[in-house]
């Protein structure tokens, strides 16, 4: 079996609004966690990638200098949203070409040096130029969404209440409120059917793992998340007609990493999926493959993506609840299904989990679905 | 040195202002290329499907079907509420554009027409094909 990496250490900070934290200040406490968690010193580390969208130059730089790592390559990647988990399929790539068996992923952004609002996109975009911001983007989906299968907001709201619900077991949550289907539905709005309650928040946050080989596992005798799959795609744009309720860069990101891993959808305890948005969560169980065309809003109602179905979509509150610092997400969905297949997630656990998925998008550029998509799934190993 | 090697301007003259009235009609005013036949708004140098310079003039509108919408009510850089939607055109051709509403009156796959003012264009519904 090709041999993609294992994480062994995984560390986040609470996701939040850290007005006074540098981006140093907010990753070194993810960074020391992860290779606490791991049993490793920063001496042991090879190599180094940093996701991130707003950090500046050199911001995997400014970090591991913090804490002793120097002297090693230290890739730092924007990929939007999904650029912490670039990161992770950097860092596993490392591993399976063999260039280093240590390696540190990490994810981090905040948003809070905007000032609210939604995510500055790049200005020179024709459609942004227009008025295209991110919730327009998903709004769009889900009127789109409720037009053809006929639907009403409370479906929405229903995603929304489930990650409240979701995040308030998770202490590294930024919401971690239960809220009601009145709540969301009643909040203001924002853009289309989407109100507050139903679009992720400005916040900061920091999360990072320790790669290994699985050589290097074995001999250090961790119990880990082994990497069955990593893939990271970037849309195929179009000036034509586009479906927007089948993304094809997840459906095909997710199909590639099916593959590669020779696992099915439906092998998954636990997935952490790309919901910024209420409608994303729908739209992306059926991209994932997690239900056929037209199941989704089946699959919430009857609490299938809940604890006690049969796959736990977004144990963490996902990005509605634990928040969604864009360049973080990646690493700190892998922080979560890490703790989750070494039993470690705590009050959240999903009993037995021995299988997980993660997945990101990135960006909003006219043409495409979005600019970038990275899949990871998991398998725990002991 | 070849012309060819210039940047593109591609950040001065209408682009997604581009547009032509005749005969009142509103048509926005794009590229098509010549080799492959996908169409563009804004208008491009470059074909987006075979990397060819061989994209021309081309115009499309006044008719078009809304996609999709959505009114935004939060934006720093823009005043609130503002309409934007995908319209299609029967090219195969489809772009973002603002939408102009009176109520609840929108839906998607709605027929549109392209208005215009001396300076910007928008869709509204087309009463009169609905």
């Amino acid at each position: 079996m090709t041999d993609r990496g294992v994480i062994v250490g995984a560390g986040m900070i609470p996701m939040g609004r850290h007005r006074s934290s540098s981006y140093p200040g907010l990753a070194v406490p993810a960074v020391l966690a992860a290779l606490k968690s791991a049993g490793l010193e920063p001496g042991d580390v090879q190599s180094v990638t940093c996701g991130h969208a707003f950090g500046g130059m050199l911001t995997g730089q400014r970090i591991v200098k913090d804490v002793g790592i120097g002297g090693v390559p230290v890739m730092n990647v924007d990929n939007a949203c999904s650029g912490g988990a670039s990161a992770l399929h950097l860092a596993s790539r490392e591993v399976e070409e063999g260039r280093a068996d240590v390696v540190l992923a990490i994810g981090v952004d905040k948003l809070t040096q905007f000032g609210g609002g939604t995510l500055p996109l790049v200005e020179e975009d024709p459609e942004v130029r227009v008025g295209m911001v991110m919730p327009a983007l998903y709004a769009m989906r889900a009127e789109r969404f409720l037009f053809e299968r006929a639907e009403t907001p409370d479906l929405l709201a229903r995603v929304s209440v489930k990650a409240r619900r979701h995040g308030a077991a998770n202490p590294f949550a930024q919401y971690q409120k239960e809220v009601t289907a009145e709540d969301v539905l009643n909040s203001r709005p924002i853009a289309g059917p989407l109100t507050l309650l139903q679009c992720c928040p400005t916040g900061d946050g920091a999360a990072a793992v320790v790669v290994v080989s699985e050589a290097r596992r074995r001999a250090m005798g961790a119990s880990g998340a082994a990497i069955r799959a990593s893939v990271l795609h970037s849309g195929k744009a179009t000036t034509g007609f586009r479906d927007m309720l089948t993304p094809e860069i997840t459906v095909h990101s997710a199909a590639e990493a099916f593959a590669a891993a020779g696992m099915a959808p439906s092998d998954m305890d636990v997935v952490e999926l790309h919901d910024a948005f209420s409608i994303a969560e729908l739209v992306y169980y059926e991209a994932l493959g997690l239900c056929g065309p037209g199941e989704a809003a089946r699959l919430l109602r009857d609490g299938v993506t809940g604890y006690g179905g049969s796959v736990v979509v977004n144990p963490s509150g996902g990005l509605l609840a634990k928040g969604h610092p864009v360049g973080a997400s990646g690493v700190a969905q892998a922080v979560e299904v890490y703790w989750h297949l070494t039993g470690q997630a705590g009050a959240r656990q999903v009993g037995g989990a021995r299988r997980a998925l993660t997945h990101v998008t990135g960006g909003g550029i006219s043409g495409m679905d979005h600019g970038a998509c990275t899949v990871h799934v998991l398998e725990a190993v002991s | 040195m070849s012309g060819e090697l210039q940047p593109f301007a591609d950040l001065e003259g209408a682009g997604h202002r581009s547009f032509r009235v005749e005969g009142g009609s509103t048509c926005i005013v794009g590229s098509r290329s010549a080799g492959s036949g996908v169409t563009c708004y804004p208008a491009r140098t470059v074909c987006p499907e075979t990397g060819a310079r061989d994209m021309q003039p081309a115009e499309f509108g006044p008719h078009a079907v809304l996609y999709s919408f959505a009114t935004v009510h939060v934006s720093v850089t823009r005043d609130v509420p503002y309409t934007i939607g995908y319209i299609d055109f029967p090219s195969g051709l489809r772009t973002l554009a603002h939408v102009r509403r009176q109520g609840d009156d929108l839906a998607c796959d709605m027929p549109v027409v392209l208005k215009s003012d001396a300076t910007s264009w928008w869709v509204e519904p087309e009463r009169s094909r609905t």
